[in-house]
């Protein structure tokens, strides 16, 4: 079925109007990336022999990385992480905070503004109010508050590491969550609820039922996002364990640093990142599936 | 209407109450980090843990202003990211209508590579990307000198890729590009046809649609997109950090660093008072952005 | 046409004559507040002496942000002129990787050079027998320990002879005084301290006086480096030393700044700027009367002797791909004049590598460096060879397992060697 002058000269003026991102990205997103991973089949560095002679040396990182107990550790850990604080912990806080928020409260401003401040926070600063909060035992702020209650006290990041930075990267990204679910619940027409009330439905009867459904394509972004955002969590993370204690925390991006910490590799540091992103791809179209909604 | 039966209005105070019970929890939850950060700025001798200050002092703010470059660091950082907000709520409005709209083939791919690529570290992308500045930046300076002399310098400033605001200015807002498409794609693609038909047969032009009827509409998630970037931006460091150089251009988040003075000695207090001024600008944009975020999608195209 | 090409000619030479009429400029990358502060000085002297622009870029302090920028600034071919290395450990690294002029003819024939002392000379040879960095400040460690706490529990404060004599009295001290008696910086999150502040001081003094073997392998197998994490071992065991702070983030912060000034920890390693700013007149909680409070003792050997390790702080180098190298290079040699030394002995609290800088007055004020650049005479030093990063980050994690109290000295000594095989091949480890 050819398409008609019109059409085709819609279709066009759609390509002239989306051609400067396009331009930015292949150039600024896309490139870099597939550059990436040609540099996963070399041994390139920053600094050392290999970094002023590189050489290609095919799936020898891959190899590396497969037999790797610590690689797997760090899948492992990655998926831990991403479950507790993106998928279970932001969204909740997030989804609650909106709903809460859509009601005629007084407040509103200052809860929806103390909500977003840990996502204001520079992540260095972060990484430090965290440290004062946990680290040094009997010193962290947790420890004081917990012992105000006369709950027992103990070195928090070493005995619940995973625990820790999953509450912590919860706190986070709340407002994220919070914001988008906001804009997606503020598309649901008030009259459908209206109607709804009228034919006697319990409030979580409407949310099962509308709100859910209505949402699902934001859910469905929500989810995508935040899983290829936490994902990527580095400085956070490494500021306040290492990865430790015994690569209880150790991250997929933590990984990446400690393996190619001393001389900068970045063929092995970009090998780990497209294993990284293969695993995104498959959860991606698992989350689409799931959601049963159409791209 | 008639006045809502008794029974309504108990549950609305109930359920009133659970919201505030529940938004005072999760605030609480959110803002004890804080408390040492507000504490320790105005300590004249801070420290590492919580502790109550010894001496109450202005001095840490005022430092950052006279004694280090506050005012320029914050006009810079402000300037950057307020134009790549800007250039990324402009792009990914039409580029998202037209992701929405497009029959492309290619539509599919593309939207999962550009999102799915954000799991590379920065730190994997940075030394490709720093090479292809650089070469566009080489470039570029060669066609300015003969023009503009010593004078180079100073223009490469501003149109420059590396060491200039440009260059900034368009990675950080490509950097945001791939989630603002998403979401305006998402919001376009909510927004149901008739809309469009009804401006269609009042003879608009695609751009003319998109500006009266449609931006209005997706309002919601251009605030979200714009908020997101602006708060992407506002906190990348890295970016800064590789691509700037020169005194003039540094922003916020390298301010930070002057905090750390010799190996393992940081001026806490230094650092959290910049930390809450940086604070400031990102809770601001989030109270302008809040009430777009909240456009219910009421009146649209009555009568 | 040919109006085209005499035009575009103009422009061409137009372009050219604008840059010769310029002035040289200079790059020079410079990173922490206390750094930049003292090469002031020296940058004006740089641009009367060579008549150009010196322009000083401020890089990041933390050394990870500092090396990342100058890395990607480096492999892309647009690094600054003159850049300072964060640690030695770096340096034969970028010579590997070709950043590096080497600056061997020009530094041996400088009159400056004949009055550094040895010992920085010889850190300054890479393995190929090149110099390449300008080694103006050396980095001096330390045994400090609180003279007050042990005179008032009758301790003897005479200079321990042995290992086992630095054991002993780090237990007499636990036991009369109930404080920990001896710290050694150890575990992940110190980074590479827990090899530049404690290991290598050790290693220095045991059966394996040396890493790098003749043949450019890393000696980890031998028994001196089992013996050294016995010291550690000892140490965590008997409680000697505090190891809940270590195994946190920031554990200096509670050892060092808040224990050893309470007299909680009595000895700790450090370096010599920690009379001044950790513990002295600039510091946040200085000790009063710092100087006579805490003493300082050489770190012993295994069975003897008195090991100073030196080591190289903040060497400078001349970037090779630079467009002005040979301007570059006379730039680099006023970096090591015994001015510029002094300026980043009073801001920084390092030890100047120059003989001479102990006539100079203003060093002189510094009357807590004075004695510590004496003894400098007689420093010792490891060899360096490519991949020692490698190695200080395998110690971090053998002493980590030690704090967990996981392994034991053999078990340490094995986490080490296999981190390094894993990391730099089977055929780097002896």
């Amino acid at each position: 079925m050819a398409k008609t002058l019109q059409e085709r000269r819609a279709e066009r003026q759609l390509m002239i109007v989306l051609l400067p991102s396009l331009l930015l990205l292949l150039a600024f997103v896309i490139y870099p990336a597939i550059y990436s991973v040609y540099l996963s089949f070399t041994n390139e560095a920053l600094t050392g022999a290999a970094a002023r002679a590189p050489r290609f040396v095919g799936s020898r990182n891959y190899a590396r990385l497969f037999n790797d107990a610590k690689f797997w550790n760090a899948l492992f850990v990655t998926f831990v992480f991403v479950l507790g604080s993106a998928i279970i912990g932001q969204f909740v806080l997030g989804l609650v905070s909106a709903l809460a928020l859509r009601r005629r409260l007084m407040f509103r401003t200052l809860f929806s503004s103390i909500i977003l401040l840990p996502n204001a926070a520079p992540e260095v600063v972060a990484g430090f109010m965290w440290i004062s909060m946990l680290a040094g035992g009997d010193h962290a702020t947790l420890s004081r508050i917990v012992s105000f209650f006369g709950l027992p006290t103990a070195d928090w990041l070493q005995v619940f590491p995973l625990t820790m930075i999953i509450v912590v990267n919860t706190w986070r990204g709340i407002a994220t969550a919070m914001i988008l679910l906001t804009a997606g619940l503020s598309t649901i027409p008030q009259e459908i609820y209206e109607a709804a009330r009228m034919d006697g439905a319990t409030p979580s009867q409407m949310f099962r039922r509308i709100t859910v459904p209505l949402m699902m394509p934001t859910i469905l972004l929500y989810m995508l996002i935040s899983t290829v955002s936490t994902i990527a969590v580095f400085g956070l993370v490494y500021a306040l364990t290492r990865g430790g204690p015994g690569g209880a925390t150790e991250l997929i991006s933590i990984y990446i640093y400690n393996q190619s910490f001393t001389a900068y590799q970045l063929g092995y540091g970009a090998a780990v990142a497209v294993i990284a992103l293969l695993v995104s791809l498959v959860l991606g179209v698992a989350y689409v599936r799931a959601a049963k909604v159409e791209i | 209407m008639s006045a809502a039966p008794p029974g309504e209005s108990a549950n609305r105070l109930r359920g009133d109450l659970m919201a505030y019970a529940t938004l005072s929890l999760i605030s609480i939850f959110c803002a004890i980090p804080f408390f040492w950060l507000l504490i320790a700025s105005f300590d004249g001798n801070a420290q590492l843990f919580l502790r109550w200050p010894e001496t109450w002092t202005f001095a840490n703010y005022l430092r950052v202003f006279t004694k280090e470059d506050g005012a320029k660091w914050l006009f810079n950082s402000l300037f950057v990211v307020g134009s790549a907000t800007v250039l990324v709520m402009v792009l990914s409005g039409l580029g998202g209508y037209a992701l929405s709209r497009t029959r492309a083939w290619w539509k599919l791919p593309f939207l999962y590579s550009i999102l799915l690529i954000r799991v590379l570290p920065s730190t994997a992308l940075i030394v490709p990307l720093y090479k292809f500045l650089l070469t566009l930046n080489n470039a570029e300076s060669a066609l300015l000198r003969p023009i503009f002399g010593s004078a180079t310098r100073d223009i490469m400033r501003w149109t420059g890729f590396i060491d200039g605001y440009l260059g900034l200015i368009l990675v950080l807002a490509t950097m945001q590009l791939p989630l603002s498409l998403w979401i305006m794609k998402t919001f376009f693609d909510g927004l149901p046809r008739d809309y469009e038909e009804a401006a269609l047969m009042d003879g608009a032009t695609m751009i003319q649609r998109i500006r009266r009827v449609l931006v209005p509409l997706a309002l919601p998630g251009l605030a979200a997109s714009g908020l997101f970037a602006f708060m992407s931006a506002w906190g990348d460091f890295l970016l800064p950090l590789i691509l700037l150089s020169s005194p003039e251009l540094q922003t916020l988040p390298l301010g930070l660093f002057r905090a750390f003075l010799r190996i393992n000695e940081i001026d806490y207090g230094l650092l959290t008072a910049l930390a809450f001024i940086y604070l400031v600008p990102a809770v601001v944009a989030f109270g302008f952005a809040r009430r777009f975020l909240v456009q219910t999608f009421s009146g649209g195209v009555k009568g | 046409m040919k109006k085209t090409v005499f035009g575009g000619l103009c422009a061409i030479l137009l372009g050219c004559a604008s840059t010769f009429v310029q002035a040289e400029t200079l790059r020079l990358a410079n990173h922490g507040q206390a750094g930049i502060d003292a090469m002031k000085s020296t940058v004006e002297r740089i641009e009367k002496k060579l008549g150009v622009k010196v322009e000083v870029v401020e890089y990041p302090a933390p050394d990870k942000d500092y090396l990342s920028k100058l890395l990607t600034e480096l492999g892309a071919g647009n690094g600054p002129d003159l850049f300072s290395m964060p640690s030695t450990a770096a340096v034969a690294d970028m010579v590997e990787a070709g950043y590096l002029a080497p600056i061997t003819a020009e530094i041996n024939a400088w009159e400056g050079y004949k009055n550094f002392y040895d010992v920085a000379k010889k850190l300054a040879v890479s393995p190929d027998g090149e110099t390449y960095v300008m080694p103006y400040m050396l980095g001096i460690q330390e045994i400090y320990y609180r003279k007050d706490v042990l005179e008032k529990a009758g301790i003897s404060t005479e200079q321990p002879k042995s290992w086992d004599d630095l054991l002993a009295r780090a237990e007499e001290i636990k036991a009369k005084t109930g404080a920990y008696g001896l710290l050694f910086p150890a575990g992940v999150s110190w980074g590479s301290g827990a090899f530049d502040e404690g290991f290598q001081h050790l290693i220095v003094g045991s059966k394996t006086p040396q890493i790098v073997t003749d043949d450019g392998k890393l000696d980890l197998n031998g028994e001196g480096v089992k013996d050294v994490f016995n010291v550690y071992k000892t140490l965590i065991d008997k409680d000697l030393m505090p190891v809940q702070p270590l195994l946190g983030p920031e554990p200096w912060v509670i050892p060092k700044y808040e224990q050893f000034p309470a007299g909680k920890l009595v000895a700790t390693t450090c370096g010599s700027w920690c009379y001044i700013f950790d513990w002295g007149r600039e510091s946040k909680n200085p000790i009063p009367d710092v100087t006579k409070v805490v003493g300082t003792w050489t770190v012993p050997g295994q069975s003897g002797g008195q090991f100073v390790l030196a080591n190289l702080a903040a060497p400078w180098a001349v970037n090779a791909d630079s467009a002005n190298v040979e301007l570059a290079k006379k730039a680099l040699l006023e970096i090591g004049s015994v001015e510029t030394q002094v300026s980043y002995a009073a801001r920084i609290g390092n030890i100047p590598a120059s003989k001479d800088a102990a006539s100079n007055p203003d060093f002189q004020k510094l009357t807590e460096l004075v004695p510590i650049h004496a003894v400098a005479e007689n420093g010792t030093f490891l060899k360096q060879a490519a991949g020692f990063g490698t190695v200080a980050e395998g110690v971090a994690r053998a002493t980590d397992a030690l704090l967990r109290k996981e392994v034991d000295a053999a078990g340490a000594q094995k986490i080490l060697v296999d981190y390094v095989k894993e990391t730099l091949g089977d055929e780097a480890v002896k």
